[in-house]
Parts: structure tokens; sequence; C-alpha cells
């Protein structure tokens, strides 16, 4: 029965699942709503251009690419940020900035499917359009911790990192080009044992090394910038430490410190930010939740020099980690031999809120009371 | 991933007896922890300590997915599965090497002469690697085992395998023509473990280094 496959890595929701996801979806929205963040959508797919221009690598293995008629090339949105991004520059040029949007979006790539990994999955987020600075930061992450405790999670934790600590440390270096890439790469991975051979082959000073090989394995309380080492001789990048520390302390406004830790591991595709970077984490999944940060050229590639920071929960791995949710209330099965009755009772008790089902199939009493019994939590009013 | 406890995949086999070693060098609970047995896991209570007993094969996954927080595997694995896990500390043991050996009789031949030609191994994405690395096209035929015999019965024309000693490549009739990389077991984190549980894996990873610098551990 080949006609009952579907591709791999997609799934079917079914009326519990989708239940749930709903229910995430309502409190997100709320939440983002009562920050002033409101929803758009943009196409399903756009120009591999666009996602490109936004991306700014290669990541042409990891999308869905067709051809459409006009014999240009397509990608099915693989996150929402470039596209809004890429809306933002057409649309909202004349807008008032700051600008608060938000979203809840399928999203595809083509990745290896398995445990909370999808090739079609969902995502919801925020961006904040037009504002620089570390109070903007610090409400997108302040946003982030309340959604998750939203969704009834505690045991989580946001790591917070300024990646152009790394950048700048890197770009002062006296490394060649080919042995930066190198190492951008093997600290993005955390492959720490080639790392370290590829620093001491390295042509640099030896306390940048140390610095360097040290940074992915930084961890901790808002202290750990005090292990950082040399960076004063860096303008750069004490700049950025500076910056890191005042978006602390902005979010102590909040009163959300305890979720944060400071990680200068957290490097999250080089490329694309510029600044605040940040990933949540459950010690209930082994995979992020949720990822973010500061990308101010990122509009500009699209023609609109605009600051933004934002960021994407991943809502399929959300619901792996989220309990049960509560029982709905009781619902009702209505039915009788008078179609006219049946109708209003049910339409009355509609009026009241509850969920109620009409009996379309004229059964007796007896199998309405059977067929109840197997749905669960359900009520049959039998008129007649 | 368990919350209180700390869980470590191991791999049965060749590298048991060196892992229990390191694990009694740094410090860690290791009696009656034994690869033959039945059992899978092995738990210490007051360690709040687990460890799984895997095929080394399967070790990057448990980890990747998050069925263990840390991982004792060699390198040759690690590459051949490219499966996210974070790679912390080179333990040093267990050293092997990635090679393209051929029948005795070819090794006058160049590696460039070897285009299109077929290559057994079981590791398919190392050797796919290496040879579009050098600019070549060859066919890759998966084998599960015994990857020496596959020149001698004619189903290819060389092997890409990890080899030690030398004397397998040896006994069947086998020269290196040419090195890929080396390899050694390594200790390897689950992403997200490695950041929940930092304070008790960042000791270990610390005193582990330790070791290997002092070559302490066999």
């Amino acid at each position: 029965m080949r006609n009952r496959e579907i591709p791999k890595g997609l799934r079917d929701f079914l009326p519990d699942e989708v239940k749930i996801r709903r229910k995430m979806e309502k409190k997100a929205l709320d939440l983002f709503r009562s920050y002033g963040y409101k929803e758009v959508r943009t196409p399903t797919f756009e120009y591999l251009e666009v996602i490109e221009a936004g991306t700014c690598r290669d990541i042409r293995e990891e999308l869905f690419l067709f051809i459409d008629r006009e014999g240009r090339i397509v990608s099915l949105r693989q996150e929402m940020t470039v596209g809004i991004a890429r809306m933002a520059a057409t649309h909202l040029r004349e807008a008032v900035f700051p600008q608060r949007l938000c979203y809840i979006a399928n999203v595809f790539r083509h990745v290896q499917p398995q445990k909370a990994q999808y090739r079609e999955f969902w995502q919801m987020g925020i961006e904040l359009l037009g504002a620089s600075g570390s109070r903007a930061d610090a409400e997108v992450i302040n946003i982030a911790v309340e959604t998750l405790r939203t969704m009834g999670l505690d045991n989580f934790r946001i790591s917070l990192n300024q990646i152009e600590i790394f950048n700048s440390l890197l770009a002062e270096s006296e490394m060649t080009e080919t042995e930066k890439k190198r190492v951008r790469h093997l600290v993005e991975k955390k492959d720490l044992v080639e790392l370290a051979r590829v620093l001491n082959n390295s042509h640099c000073d030896d306390e940048l090394k140390e610095t360097i090989a040290r940074l992915p394995v930084l961890h901790g309380g808002i202290e750990v910038l005090d292990q950082l080492g040399k960076v004063e001789k860096n303008r750069r990048a004490s700049q950025a430490v500076a910056e890191l520390l005042k978006v602390y302390e902005d979010l102590q406004a909040y009163g959300v410190e305890d979720y944060i830790v400071i990680d200068m591991g957290v490097l999250r595709g080089l490329d694309y930010y510029t600044g605040i970077v940040f990933e949540g984490y459950s010690s209930e999944l082994g995979y992020g939740l949720l990822g973010g940060g500061r990308y101010d050229n990122l509009l500009n590639q699209f023609g609109f020099a605009c600051p933004a920071t934002g960021f994407a929960i991943g809502m399929d791995r959300l619901a792996l980690v989220l309990e049960e949710p509560d029982e709905e209330p009781a619902h009702y099965l209505v039915g009788g031999a008078d179609w006219k009755q049946v109708v209003q009772k049910a339409q009355a008790l509609r009026a009241q809120g509850y969920m109620v089902e009409t009996d379309v199939q004229t059964c007796t009493r007896e199998e309405l009371e059977r067929k109840a019994q197997q749905i669960g939590n359900c009520q049959v009013v039998y008129l007649g | 991933m368990q919350n209180d406890y700390l869980t470590l995949a191991l791999c049965k086999g060749n590298l048991l007896r060196s892992t229990l070693d390191l694990l009694a060098a740094v410090g860690l609970p290791h009696e009656g922890v034994a690869g033959d047995t039945r059992n899978l896991v092995f738990t210490f209570e007051d360690a709040k300590l687990k460890y799984l007993m895997c095929r080394p094969t399967d070790v990057p996954t448990y980890v990747e997915q998050g069925a263990a927080d840390l991982g004792i595997v060699g390198k040759d694995v690690i590459v051949e599965q490219q499966k996210d896990v974070f790679e912390l500390v080179d333990l040093g043991f267990g050293a092997c090497r990635f090679v393209v050996a051929v029948p005795e009789q070819m090794k006058n031949v160049r590696l460039k002469d070897l285009n299109y030609r077929r290559v057994a191994t079981k590791f398919p994405r190392v050797a796919e690697e290496f040879f579009r690395s050098q600019g070549m096209q060859v066919e890759v035929i998966k084998l599960h085992g015994n990857i020496e015999l596959a020149p001698r019965i004619g189903i290819a024309d060389m092997i890409v395998d990890i080899v030690s000693s030398g004397r397998t490549l040896r006994e069947n009739n086998l020269v290196e023509l040419a090195h890929i990389m080396d390899s050694t077991t390594r200790l390897v984190s689950n992403r997200v473990s490695f950041r929940t549980k930092f304070d008790r894996i960042e000791p270990l990873v610390k005193i582990m280094q330790q070791k290997v610098k002092k070559g302490e551990n066999p």
C-alpha cells in the first residue's frame, strides 16, 4: 500500500496532539501580545536568493528546493527570521519603530529525521526590529524565559553570550585566514581535541591561544567573565564583554537572572548574528529548545539598515518535555428520536459553553451510553 | 537523559579494558563493570552514576540523542557517524589509523591510478570523503566485517579500514597505500548535558586532561 506512505520526516497530528499544540500556541500568542508583539505571516516558500542573502552561507543541503515554471529556484522556508526581515524591508519602512512582530509557523529542513528532529516542524518566535541596545536584548530574552514558564516548564536554563568577544579576539589574532576559518568551525562544533591541536600549530601568542581554547568551556554565573583572561588589549572584545554585562543587569529588572547562564560556547552560526546570542535548554531533552540573538546586519541585506533581535522556539521539542495537559471539562452527547428537540437541546448547551456532539445516526439510549463510555468523560442526554 | 544521574555510554569490546582503567584513574567507580555479562546498565547509587554498555558504533547515537550524557568512543567511529556531539578530551588510548590498502601485487600502484575502482569498507563516509578530497571517484562497497577478504574474493580492488599494528593487513597480503587519518579514543558529550550538567562534567574533563597529559592512563 504505497499510497499510504508520507514523505520521510513528516508527521500527521491527531486530535489529542493538535489540542496540545493549540494550547501552546494560545499561551504564547497571549504572552507575545501582552508585550505588544503583533502576529505576521510570510510565504511558505521564497526565492532562493532571499534565503541565501539572509543566511550568508551555503545551506542548500538543508533546503527543500524546487524550480517554479518561470525557471527560478524557490525554497521552502527553513526558518522565519529571514522572511520577516525581507517583509519588513519591503513593507514596513515607514512604520513607527521599534516594530514588534511575532509568528507561529511550520518550517522545512532536509535533515536526517530522528527524535526531536523532523523535516517539517513548527516554530514560534518574536522579532524586535529597529532597536539596538541592551534593553531590547533583555526584553527579548525575558520573553523567551516567560514563554517557557508559561508553558509550565521550570527546569530550564538560557545560555547567554556575545559573539563579538570571540569574533574580535579571532579577528585581531595573527592567525592566517585559513587558520581562523578552521578555528571558527571547531569552536562552533566544540571539537576541543582538534581545536587544541590547531591552536598549538598556529601563529599567535600563547596568551591568546589560551583564551581562545578556554572560551568554548567558559560556563557559569556572571562571574565567569572574570576568568576571560586578557581581553582588555582588544577594544572590541572588551566592549562586547561590557555589553554582555549590561544585558545581564537589565535582565535582573525582570527577576529572571536565575534562569540565565553565561556560556561563551554559544555561537549559533557565526555569520548570521552580530552581538548577543542565546540558547535555551531543558535537562529533560538532549536537544536545544530555543535560540536567538541580535542580527543587526540582516535587514540591510534587503536594503534597509535596521538593528534587530529575536528568538524562535521549537514547538515540537517543547511538546516533548511538557507535562500532559489537564483534563478537559465534560462534553455532551445529545440524542433522541425527535431531531428538532435534539438540536434545540444541543444549541442550548453550546450556548452555555459546553462542547456538544449531536447524535446524527439515530442511536438508541443504550448505544449512546456505550459510545460515551468509549469516548470517556462524556455525558449522554437522551430526549424522548 | 536522567536528571540526577550522570550517564556514560561505554564501548564493549577492545576498548573496555582501557576505559575501565581510565575510570579507575580518575576516581570513578567501576567495580563489577564488565562487557561480557548480560547486564547492559550498571548503576552506582552513591556516585549517582550510570554506565550503558554499548556497541561502539551506537555510542555517538546514544550521546547525540541524550540517552547518555557522555560517551567514551574511538575517533574512527565519531568521524564515520558524523553525529552532533561535543568532542572534549583526547584520551590517547586505542590508537589506530585509517588507511587505504591494496593487495601486495599492486603495491607499486599510485593512488591516482585507482580512480573509478571499487573500495570495500566498514566506513563508507570516511572512504567517500577521502577519495573526493583527492579529486577521485570510487565505488564504495559497504561491508560489515572481514574487509580484508574483499580484494581476495574479487569484490573490490582496495579497502579502507582501521589498522593498529598492521598485522591483519600482512596476514591477508595487503599493503598500506595511503594514510587517511589517525584515531584515538575520545570523551564526547551531549550538547545539552554539557550545559545542564556542567558542574559534574567540567571537573571530569579537567581531571581526564591531566591524566592524559601525565600519560598515566594506558
